[in-house]
């Protein structure tokens, strides 16, 4: 079971609800606190709780059993599935720094210090490191 | 003529009563159907904005009234229909052009923050078996001692009565007309229970949800009240107007309850409704083409509005109302 879990989005963000639906989702896997058996809504379901289109939904999901993480059950949602995590390939660290020093520098140029960015970058590393 | 007088006067001047009090019938930052400061309805432009609409409205009353006073004598089939059209239409347009002026003038942008529980839940987890379940067992009961005294019944007795009280149409000792109320009541029940539970498979898990379902449930008990007693009417004497009596009063006691629960300011809802103004038609039509939700709790008065962008909306709307006009016809043949 799942219970007490929320996903949640913002439309006004700017980051497309596809996105956002698989990043809530993989934040809640990695962490553990959606664990292997536990069964997630319907795409149905999730869909008109959000207020966004199917096909955006059942997108996030494919892309999330893709990486195995769900297995998904026609009509009926999805399940959370035991993986092994894959070891990670230098051409995806590449892409995570580029990803990285684009939001970096998006916080400092808001006044964001290195220091302050270290300390959140940490915690957050922790805080999903099972 | 003074029955005429009374009988198209009065129908509208409740309707026009319910539109005086329609803009206060919503939830808190919420005014004439636009997003505002939770503050602004009690501000001077608010104030000077609610006492020009409910001017307007209590005009187009007075034109309503007027007109089926006109049309009563010489033609009383439209002397209803007509003026309650011409008073719905011209509320509606004084509505939205109040709607208009608070969302361009005073309207404020709320974030669309959309949230989305992640435990599996059935459609059929906000019912109370014990709350629903009674209504059926007493037509049960009622339809097993109208078996046991059958003899008892009159060979003939009323079953519509019209509005000077006296009886207009009667039934004989049949199995449809002994147990033909008990029915129709069942039969609405179902209807009644069959479209919450539709709402709570197509709409967002809302504070409205939890009190239309709860509403639907207590609504239950003053119709059953309506068909029971209409069922052993001919074996139990009592007088015929308190059937309208109970029933007014009790569904007047249950829709006041509904507004209660949803002025409520403190309530959160699990899965938020779409928040921006543009969604509202007229701030009165709800029109999503990405929302896969078919109904939407309403932004002003209780119960839900249906997304008008889904065509399954209208699939649906056609249907509730077959469903609704089905015991009327049943009845006229």
């Amino acid at each position: 079971m799942s219970s007490g879990l929320t996903l949640r989005i913002d439309l006004d963000s700017g980051v497309p609800a596809y996105r956002q639906i698989v990043d809530g989702l993989r934040i809640l896997l990695v962490s553990g606190k959606l664990a292997p058996g536990s069964e997630l809504p319907s795409v149905r379901r999730i869909a008109v709780d959000l207020g966004v289109h199917f096909n955006t939904v059942a997108e996030a999901y494919r892309t999330l059993a893709e990486e195995g993480w769900l297995e998904l059950r026609h009509g009926r949602g999805a399940t959370v599935v035991e993986r092994d995590a894959p070891a990670a390939n230098a051409e995806k660290v590449t892409e995570f720094r580029r990803r990285l020093r684009a939001l970096v520098a998006e916080m400092q140029s808001q006044g964001a210090s290195a220091a302050k960015l270290s300390v959140e970058l940490r915690n957050a590393a922790n805080e999903l490191d099972l | 003529m003074k029955l005429e007088i009374l009988f198209t006067a009065l129908p509208l001047a409740l309707v026009a009563i319910i539109f005086q009090f329609l803009p206060l019938l919503t939830r808190r930052g919420i005014f004439f159907s636009a997003t505002v400061d939770p503050e602004f309805p009690q501000s001077a432009d608010g104030r000077r904005l609610l006492r020009s609409y409910r001017l307007q409205a209590a005009l187009w009353t007075l034109i309503a009234i007027a007109l089926g006073l006109v049309l009563a004598p010489q033609h009383p089939e439209y002397a209803a229909l007509a003026p309650a059209l011409l008073l719905v239409m011209g509320i509606s347009v004084s509505y939205w052009l109040k709607f208009r002026e608070v969302h361009e003038r005073y309207g404020e942008h709320r974030p669309e923050i959309r949230r989305a529980e992640l435990s599996p839940r059935t459609s059929g987890e906000a019912f109370s078996a014990w709350l629903w379940l009674p209504p059926f067992l007493a037509l049960a009961a009622i339809g097993v001692y109208l078996q046991a005294h059958w003899n008892l019944l009159p060979e003939r007795f009323p079953v519509h009565w019209g509005v000077d009280g006296q009886p207009n149409r009667w039934a004989s000792r049949t199995w449809s007309g002994v147990y033909g109320p008990l029915l129709i009541g069942a039969g609405l029940n179902l209807f009644m229970l069959g479209v919450a539970w539709l709402v709570t498979r197509q709409s967002r898990k809302t504070a409205m949800q939890r009190i239309m379902v709860r509403l639907s449930e207590l609504l239950l008990y003053p119709m059953t009240f309506a068909s029971a007693a209409a069922a052993v009417l001919p074996l139990v004497s009592f007088p015929i107007w308190l059937i309208p009596v109970v029933m007014t009063v009790s569904i007047a006691a249950v829709i006041y309850w509904a507004y209660r629960q949803i002025s409520v300011p403190t309530v959160d809802d699990a899965t938020p409704e779409p928040q921006s103004d543009s969604y509202w038609r007229a701030g009165m039509f709800y029109y999503n083409p990405n929302d896969p939700a078919i109904f939407v709790s309403k932004r002003v008065g209780i119960g839900y509005t249906m997304n008008f962008a889904n065509k399954i909306s209208w699939v649906v709307l056609v249907g509730i109302l077959l469903m609704a006009l089905l015991p009327v016809l049943l009845i006229r043949k």
